[in-house]
């Protein structure tokens, strides 16, 4: 993680969060440090109970931290700076009496957006997804993806200086994951921070430049998903011309498989490699010899198992 | 984008808070049979009051006593309703009328005393009237063969009622309009109370208060549904109270029309006052539950205080009543009770007052508190004691 700052970060700094005292307490969040670029869409991996909810709800400042930071330009997140954020909570729920449009103004105002230039802006989102004819439709007479539609558009409107979304992408087709995706990237294009969370990695893998993977409140991971992919466990390919059975007793070479002349192997440092290669050319032909990446599941399987 | 000379947080989520209920299609409803149910209280009051009384005797002929007797209720009634005499042949010609129906009584004089007959039990009403009358009648007979008169044995013997504490209200309008404010207060508190109870689980159940916690200072935002809901139950009890006055002047107690004006005035600014401590309260309720469902177990503790002061006020009087007027929530309905029937004195509404307004403002500090802090608290149902206990 680079230390430098930009305009418009997001960064939680030694997040904590305990529920309950004595021994029931529970840490849910758990020292919880990490950093949502301004201009990234930033996804927050971890299955359920690692604690995504709960750091999402402390940069909200809906959940006061047990103790730790949450920082904005580098300073603490102030009452103003979260005004001006969008939010969309991990339950969804809209007045389910109230009209799309009216109850959209309503969250817009209270967000310091005149009156007149929510509806222009409600109405022009409400026209992008699809919903232009439902403006005056009670919430409860929508369907739940449509539901979820409408409450985007509550935490993007006002050109917010950050997104917090939980779970936005659950419940979506696959067509609708690729629009809300495309909406989410103009917001990164202005400069801002995207956290997201999701416990759909092949999602996160496709969309996000930033991966933070949660794993009972702590971080096990962070970066951007290739550079965490080249931080995994790098496994070597070996295909020889014989049979590769000798390779279980080099020093410093674990054998993950073995299948006739191909070996699958994990070395213990460039020395291990050298020697095996050596081993290997003094007993016959060397068809390959390379480097194998894990794939980002295999590393979530790794670190969040 | 942001403008600021956008109206303040409080003054939108109050906005918000009185178009949702308008809008509101059961609010309106049970807003309208409410009125439709004083309307028709009154109107039947007024009904009662317009109705006059009309009755058939019979009398036997040659019964002069009964003549007379008849003859003088007659009299008596005047415009309070009507009794014709029908004198009929004998016993079986005033059996055959009463049968029949001609006749709704039928009066005789006799050496042992009076019998007034009807097919079914007579007319309570009727046999008062008769009572006095038949008594006088007998008296005045007597005193005739005794060489003296009614009038001179009667003489000095009237009783005339005067009241000393310059109060000209009847007695039975104040007990009514004390039972009429407990249940304008009673209704007003509990039935906007559980919206606002309501109104707020919503937002917590849904999560919405998340979004706009964000936004705004929770403070403000129970400001404005305080303020709002206060609105509203002002506005409504303005409509009820204008509707039972009219009512009243139709009826017979219109001379107690300007007294009660006066006494429902207060009774509103009372109950403004004191609805924002209720409101509060509610509010605090609703921000305990965490579904809808808990409503009834966070909200049990203000029913009953409130049905507490119901109870309390519509029956209370004397002392206990004196009280009532200067504690808060009670003086809500007492004090505005008192200054109709005259008890108080011109200071007592406004110490009461003052104390009132004293008492809402310390419980809406307090259920602020606990508002924003059990607000974002989910999962499960917050304790009163819980959310209270200050940290």
């Amino acid at each position: 993680m680079s230390t430098a700052h930009q305009e418009g970060d997001l960064e939680v700094r030694s997040l904590v969060r305990v529920f309950g005292t004595g021994d029931g307490a529970v840490r849910a969040v758990d020292d919880v440090s990490f950093r949502a670029p301004a201009g990234r869409l930033t996804g927050f991996v971890g299955g359920n109970g690692a604690g995504k909810t709960s750091t999402m709800r402390m940069i909200m400042g809906v959940l006061a931290p047990t103790s730790g930071e949450t920082l904005v330009d580098g300073r603490p997140i102030t009452a103003t700076d979260r005004r001006a954020f969008g939010y969309m909570p991990e339950e969804r729920g809209l007045y389910p009496k109230q009209a799309v449009l009216d109850q959209l103004v309503y969250l817009g105002r209270l967000r310091g957006i005149p009156a007149p230039a929510a509806r222009a802006e409600i109405l022009g989102h409400l026209e992008r997804l699809g919903l232009a004819d439902r403006a005056k439709d009670h919430v409860e007479k929508l369907s739940l993806g449509n539901q979820q539609r409408v409450q985007i558009i509550a935490a993007l409107m006002g050109a917010p200086r950050a997104l917090i979304l939980d779970e936005p992408f659950s419940g979506l087709d696959p067509a609708a994951v690729d629009g809300m995706a495309d909406l989410l990237r103009e917001h990164t294009a202005r400069g801002v921070p995207v956290l997201f969370s999701s416990h759909q990695l092949d999602l996160v893998e496709r969309l996000c430049e930033r991966l933070v993977i949660l794993r009972r409140g702590q971080v096990v991971a962070d970066g951007a998903p290739a550079e965490l992919a080249a931080r995994g466990t790098v496994r070597h390919r070996l295909v020889l011309s014989g049979d590769a059975g000798w390779v279980r007793g080099m020093p410093g070479v674990r054998a993950v498989d073995v299948d006739g002349p191909v070996a699958l192997v994990e070395l213990s440092d460039d020395g291990a490699g050298r020697a095996l290669l050596h081993s290997a050319l003094e007993r016959g032909d060397v068809r390959e010899f390379s480097p194998v990446r894990p794939s980002l599941t295999e590393i979530y399987r790794e670190v969040a198992a | 984008m942001r403008g600021s000379n956008d109206s303040p947080a409080w003054l939108i989520v109050t906005q918000r808070e009185i178009v949702a209920r308008v809008m509101n299609k059961a609010y309106l409803f049970g807003l309208l049979i409410t009125v439709l149910l004083i309307a028709g209280i009154a109107g039947f009051f007024a009904w009662q009051s317009q109705q006059t009384d009309s009755y058939d005797v019979a009398v036997t002929a040659g019964d002069e006593l009964a003549v007379t007797a008849a003859e003088q209720a007659a009299a008596q009634l005047r415009d309070g309703g009507e009794l014709t005499v029908h004198e009929v042949a004998d016993a079986y010609a005033a059996r055959t009328a009463l049968e029949d129906e001609t006749a709704d009584v039928w009066l005789r004089s006799g050496a042992d005393g009076w019998t007034l007959s009807g097919w079914r039990e007579p007319s309570g009403s009727l046999t008062q009237l008769l009572t006095p009358v038949v008594e006088r009648v007998t008296v005045a007979e007597r005193a005739e063969v005794l060489g003296t008169s009614f009038d001179e044995l009667a003489a000095g013997g009237d009783l005339d009622t005067e009241r000393l504490d310059g109060g000209d209200v009847d007695p039975g309008v104040v007990q009514f309009a004390s039972f009429a404010l407990a249940f304008l207060f009673f209704m007003g508190a509990i039935g906007s109370g559980q919206m606002i109870a309501a109104s707020v689980v919503e937002e917590k159940q849904s999560r919405l208060v998340e979004i706009i916690a964000s936004a705004v200072p929770l403070r403000q935002v129970l400001a404005g549904k305080v303020l709002g809901n206060s609105v509203i139950a002002l506005a409504q009890n303005v409509l009820f109270a204008s509707v039972g006055l009219v009512g009243l002047a139709l009826t017979d107690f219109k001379a107690a029309v300007p007294a009660m004006t006066a006494s429902l005035g207060w009774f509103v600014i009372f109950f403004t006052v004191g609805f924002v401590a209720v409101a509060a309260l509610y509010a605090m309720a609703g921000a305990l539950a965490s579904r809808l469902e808990d409503l009834q177990g966070t909200t049990a503790p203000m029913s009953v205080v409130l049905m507490a002061v119901y109870l309390t006020t519509f029956g209370a009087d004397g002392t206990l009543e004196r009280v009532l007027s200067f504690v808060p929530v009670t003086s809500i309905v007492s004090m505005p009770v008192r200054v109709l029937s005259g008890a108080a004195d011109w200071w007592e509404p406004v110490v009461a007052l003052l104390l009132l307004a004293a008492f809402a403002v310390g419980v809406v500090l307090v259920s602020e508190r606990a508002y924003r802090r059990a607000l974002l608290q989910t999962g499960g149902r917050v304790g009163w004691r819980q959310a209270l206990r200050a940290r």
